[in-house]
């Protein structure tokens, strides 16, 4: 057995409350943390926690660009959130993100829903990339995936300044897509109609672990690999089928983000949407419907930073940091092994 | 072709240090058990630490020390949640990546204006880094870890740890020990890279140098000749295709800055069918 090969820890508690509860105190015990973090630079804790407020869900503008933020993070938890209940280590999405938007643009001279088709086929196949090095070859799919990223950002980099760069050929960006393939925009706000595929994707994602045989076997396999395979399930299979779903929510997410908000690409297109999926599912402790609340936090703790490096200069890289320190003490809130 | 590969060699032995220097830290730590993957954050954050104490005590060496102390703060978070909390170490090590990649970017432009990041670091005269990364240690730490009894209970630790337990030594013990020398390592490595291999600190500077060292890891097969190989073979094909981009035959700027990560898949892909890890790599 390699260190790759093992199986998922046993899920958190399992009635639905002390999840809650548990996702609810890790929250607020990481905005804790990060104002205590910003005290050490001078910025007083009631400052910097008001401003991450009121920057995020304080006005209709701001929740606006919270639930903006949301849709690309709701898609990429839900993808590392299937991949992580199959016992995939999916550390992928970012470059998923980038190949689905890929695909979205070279879709979108077909329309709206060949792009977003497009963008499903492109997140899926980058992903089985590592699916084909796993089982031909045996290499660990952290580390693939985690290489891939790498690639498709460098990918991205040379389509955007030579093949797909804009015909002034003044900056490193693609022209904007077509207006018949953008999402359309809810009545009069910045929002787009990615947030209903986005909530669809986490229903289906739902439905699709707990009330199907696929889901059975996609979770037996994370749950207890030599189990599921003496239950007669093909847990090679499994392993690529749950990489290229979530590989397709990921490219979905980079998807919508092209045509509901960017509308063009650029070099820094991803911006972390895919690592900060990780903290998402984690937090959501992997289940698709607490990944909307997850997703939503994550969009407001986004938002507000960026709100911060407006009005307190504060680097918005705070809301990297603070992804980090909600996975971390989701870890400590939920381990099994006493200390 | 020829000479442009011979022509690099040089090149890659120095621009591949640090990248050596954290295959080493990370032998050591999956020798003994475990699975690091924040030693790229270690990196990261030593990096700047190095350049901080730099700038402040202008003193190199003090640089170096600072370097160590910034990848040992950040091995000992890593050594809290694995060793201590018993949480699973791909899960740690990504949040710990995460953790250094938001706090150096957010302690960076918190200091932008400062002398700190703006001033240029003093050169280094005599570089002792390469030597020592690509004689002097590896032939230490393999002596440590095939002559002597603790090597036999640190590599005991990632086949049988039951078997130290049983034999009234301390699994934490070394495995603590074994973090401590990949912290040195890596703090090295990353201050190597932020004082001689650039002129200062830069946002995610490490460019994933630890994703790679975790796969040469592999690809050495846990053994330090496979690593020095490893690391040779990576870093002589990586600055080959630089050398044939100056003769102007190489591939267009953006995708030769893919070409180390492709080149550490094929490696992936070339060796780890074949291999056999430490018996409890990775496990909690």
């Amino acid at each position: 057995m390699s260190w790759w090969r093992r199986d998922l820890p046993p899920p958190t508690p399992h009635s639905p409350l002390p999840r809650i509860a548990i996702a609810i105190g890790a929250a607020l015990l990481s905005l804790i943390l990060l104002a205590l973090t910003g005290l050490a630079f001078g910025h007083t804790p009631g400052e910097l926690l008001s401003i991450l407020f009121s920057g995020s869900v304080g006005s209709k503008f701001a929740l606006e660009g919270t639930l903006l933020k949301s849709i690309p993070l709701l898609l990429t938890g839900l993808s590392v959130g299937i991949a992580f209940r199959a016992g995939v280590w999916n550390i992928g999405a970012e470059g998923q993100f980038l190949a689905g938007a890929l695909g979205a643009f070279l879709g979108a001279r077909y329309g709206m829903v060949a792009a977003l088709a497009a963008s499903l086929i492109a997140g899926a196949l980058w992903a089985s990339i590592a699916s084909v090095m796993r089982l031909w070859r045996n290499a660990p799919e952290v580390l693939t995936t985690i290489l891939l990223n790498f690639i498709a950002i460098h990918l991205l980099g040379y389509a955007v300044n030579g093949p797909l760069q804009e015909a002034s050929g003044k900056y490193p960006q693609s022209d904007a897509v077509a207006a018949a393939a953008m999402l359309p925009s809810l009545g009069a706000s910045e929002l787009h109609a990615g947030i209903v595929i986005a909530i669809v994707a986490a229903i289906g994602a739902w439905f699709l672990l707990y009330r199907t045989a696929e889901g059975l076997r996609l979770r037996a396999s994370g749950f207890n690999r030599s189990a599921a395979r003496w239950a007669g399930i093909n847990v090679d299979a499994q392993l690529v089928r749950a990489m290229a779903i979530s590989g397709a929510m990921a490219g979905l997410a980079g998807g919508i983000e092209l045509l509901g908000v960017t509308h063009r690409l650029f070099e820094r297109f991803a911006a972390g949407y895919g690592y900060a999926g990780i903290a998402v599912a984690l937090l959501a402790q992997l289940h698709p419907l607490g990944t909307l609340a997850s997703a939503f936090f994550f969009g407001a703790l986004t938002t507000g930073a960026g709100e911060l490096q407006r009005t307190a200069g504060i680097s918005s890289t705070v809301a990297t940091f603070g992804q980090a320190i909600v996975i971390l003490v989701m870890i400590a809130l939920t381990r099994r092994k006493s200390a | 072709m020829t000479h442009a590969l011979f022509s690099a060699i040089p090149l890659a032995i120095v621009a591949s240090t640090p990248l050596l220097l954290a295959v080493l830290g990370e032998l050591v730590v999956e020798r003994a058990g475990m699975i690091n993957l924040g030693i790229e954050g270690m990196m990261l954050t030593a990096a700047m630490t190095a350049v901080v104490t730099t700038q402040l005590t202008h003193s190199l060496a003090l640089g170096f020390l600072g370097g160590i102390a910034g990848a040992a703060l950040v091995g000992a978070l890593y050594g809290l949640f694995a060793l201590r909390l018993g949480a699973d170490q791909i899960v740690t090590g990504t949040a710990i990546v995460l953790l250094a990649q938001g706090l150096t970017g957010f302690v960076y432009r918190e200091l932008q204006q400062n002398a700190i990041f703006n001033q240029a670091i003093p050169r280094i005269t005599f570089d002792a880094v390469v030597p020592l990364a690509w004689i002097v240690i590896p032939v230490v730490l393999a002596m440590l870890l095939w002559r002597t009894r603790f090597g036999l209970r640190l590599r005991a630790c990632g086949e049988l740890p039951a078997a130290v337990t049983a034999n009234g030594a301390s699994v934490a013990i070394h495995r603590w020990t074994a973090l401590a020398i990949e912290s040195v390592l890596t703090g090295i490595a990353g201050a190597y890279l932020s004082l001689a291999l650039s002129s200062g600190f830069a946002e995610n500077m490490v460019a994933g140098r630890g994703f790679i060292a975790l796969s040469i890891v592999i690809f050495g097969r846990w053994k330090f000749k496979g690593a020095l190989l490893g690391t040779a073979v990576f870093g002589i094909a990586a600055a080959a295709q630089y050398a044939m981009q100056a003769s102007g035959r190489g591939l267009p700027f953006h995708l030769l800055l893919a070409v180390p990560y492709v080149i550490t898949l094929l490696i992936l892909c070339g060796i780890a069918g074949r291999v056999r890890a430490p018996e409890s790599l990775g496990k909690t």
